[in-house]
């Protein structure tokens, strides 16, 4: 199974695999970690799913639409790696995507 | 004095709880935030914590029941520690019942995917214009009145209308499905004489509907317009199937049923608060930028959606307390929404608690309603409308007696908490 290499808020790395077709989002939270509240569910309106790219897959990510990046914006965490995980639906071109769990906005 | 008390109810049949629901609830979370409901065969659901555990482990926890509820026995026996070929078998028997909002792990999400995409900011900003029009229209026509009963004149046809608009439904048919809705026993109908058994079974709203989507969309699939119901048509999934067109009927059909009731009772229960309330009116008057944070606070204490429902796939736990698989759970949205251990002072309304977007007002996890930013956004639209052209906003007397002594009237439904009528004086 393809995978994605997860950094939490406390800095602990964990692999989690996936299903194709699933989101960013789902992976996370269906691979057990819960510090993503994800609280619109995924349809791109609260932000609270929000991770860093750490490195390389750049090439093969969605682009960031109007609406995610509208939203992003309103974030205090916001650097160029940012994506709502919500938003990236995995593909087995994205096995071994490294990501971090961005810090909680106020 | 000490409260009657009430755990022996029966949640599912006694119109006496649908007053005051929450007095219920509280008497249930003081034997624990996970017990046995002593009335049906189900476990209350009533912490906060555990909610959320429940609602964001869909693994173990099927939602296969969530509309269906507990109420009624299961139609088959659990056996085993894992029932997933008996869910499977349940599912076929869901038939055209088996929505978007009861699937579980791949087919939920490949259709949450297309459902995920559907009011997005974007779409939302297109319809700020017409869902402006018309709120305030509707409103101009009964503050002219000098008041109006809200549910049904009001808030009702607007929901509607918006839904229709933005799915593109032609304004001739519209009324027709309005007709059926309101013909039909409510969601979570808790009038069991209501099921005639004698008489011929009904042709469901969804299946009325149903044949009408099926036109539509196999119409937008060769000629596509600007409306989500071509969107519907024209969606893949994220393989980039093209999905049963059955699939995409049943979809749209709930987005036309799921947001009805749910937002137009929200838009009385809000209304509820400002007309009782002289001084949440005046704040409100003064600054409309508190209409979103005030919403989020009737959401938590007294949202649409008192309750959902899971049954375990498997033997798992919460927290430490095992569930076994075929354990049915009654989630209650509305208790954990008053947990003491997560809300200070949790019966009082307050604009701007820390964290008030937390509440579980529109579920939570993979099944967090896709229409929430919808909801939002068009029960503020009217309150503002309303806020803007009146001076006072009361309940009327005649109707519901007088303050300090109000008749309340709500909905006989397990699943929607909301006023069957709400008359309102308005004076511009
Ligand atoms: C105030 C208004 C509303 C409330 C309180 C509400 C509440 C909810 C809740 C609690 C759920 C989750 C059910 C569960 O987890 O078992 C849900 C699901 C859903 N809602 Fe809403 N809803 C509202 C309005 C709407 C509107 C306007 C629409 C669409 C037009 C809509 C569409 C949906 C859909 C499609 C789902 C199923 C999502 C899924 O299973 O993936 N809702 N709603
Ligand atoms: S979960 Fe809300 S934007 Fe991603």
């Amino acid at each position: 199974m393809p995978e994605v290499i997860v950094t939490t808020r406390s800095g602990e790395q964990q692999a989690i695999p996936f299903t194709p077709g699933t989101t960013l989002m789902q992976a996370i939270t269906e691979g057990g970690i819960y510090e993503l509240q994800a609280l619109c569910g995924g349809v791109c309106s609260c932000a609270t799913c929000h991770v860093h790219i750490d490195a390389g897959h750049s090439a093969e990510l969605p682009t960031v639409s109007e609406d995610e990046d509208g939203l992003l914006a309103g974030s205090e965490h916001r650097s160029e790696r940012s994506r709502l995980s919500c938003q990236i639906r995995l593909t087995d071109a994205l096995d071994g995507l490294r990501v971090t769990i961005a810090a909680e906005d106020e | 004095m000490s409260a009657t008390d009430l755990t022996g109810k029966d949640y599912f049949t006694d119109l006496s709880l649908l007053l005051d629901p929450y007095e219920y609830f509280r008497q249930m979370y003081a034997r624990g935030p996970v017990s046995p409901m002593g009335s049906a065969d189900s476990l209350l659901v009533t912490g906060f914590a555990e909610a959320v555990e429940v609602l964001r482990n869909n693994r173990d926890f099927s939602s296969a029941i969530a509309t269906t509820g507990a109420g009624q026995p299961l139609t088959f026996v659990p056996e085993g520690p894992d029932i997933s070929t008996q869910l499977d078998a349940f599912y076929e028997q869901l038939g055209p019942m088996n929505l978007l909002v009861n699937y579980d792990g791949m087919p939920h999400a490949r259709l949450r995917a297309i459902a995920s995409q559907l009011f997005t900011p974007t779409r939302l900003k297109a319809t700020h214009d017409f869902m402006h029009e018309f709120a305030a229209q509707l409103v101009r026509e009964s503050v002219q009145k000098g008041g109006c009963e809200i549910v049904n004149e009001i808030a009702t046809p607007f929901v509607t209308l918006v839904v229709a608009e933005i799915l593109g439904v032609p304004p001739g048919d519209r009324e027709k499905f309005r007709a059926v809705i309101d013909a039909a026993p409510p969601p979570g109908n808790m009038n069991r004489d209501d099921a005639r058994e004698d008489s011929e079974p009904q042709m469901s709203p969804l299946e009325y509907m149903g044949l009408f989507f099926f036109e539509y969309l196999s119409d937008r699939r060769d000629n596509p317009r600007d409306d989500l119901l071509t969107q519907l048509a024209l969606a893949t999934y994220p393989d980039g199937e093209l999905p049963d067109l059955l699939e995409m009927v049943k979809l749209s059909g709930f987005l036309f049923g799921a947001g009805q009731d749910t937002s137009a009772k929200l838009i009385s229960n809000a209304m509820r608060r400002i007309a009782e309330d002289p001084v949440l009116q005046e704040q409100l008057r003064a600054d409309y930028t508190l209409i979103p944070p005030m919403l989020e606070e009737v959401l938590r204490l007294e949202g649409s959606t008192k309750a959902t429902w899971r049954i375990a796939r498997r033997d798992t736990k919460i927290g430490d307390m095992e569930i076994p698989a075929g354990t049915r759970l009654t989630v209650a949205l509305a208790a954990a929404n008053r947990d003491p251990r997560r809300w200070e002072n949790p019966e009082e309304f307050r604009i701007g608690r820390p964290r008030i977007q937390e509440h579980l007002g529109f579920g939570r996890g993979v099944h967090t309603c896709a229409g929430a930013p919808l909801a939002r956004l068009e029960v503020a639209a009217i309150l503002r409308h309303f806020l803007e052209q009146t001076t006072q906003i009361s309940l009327n007397a005649e109707k519901h007696g007088p303050p300090g002594n109000r008749k309340l009237e709500y909905e006989p439904s397990y699943i929607i908490r909301g006023l069957a009528n709400l008359h309102l004086e308005l004076r511009a």
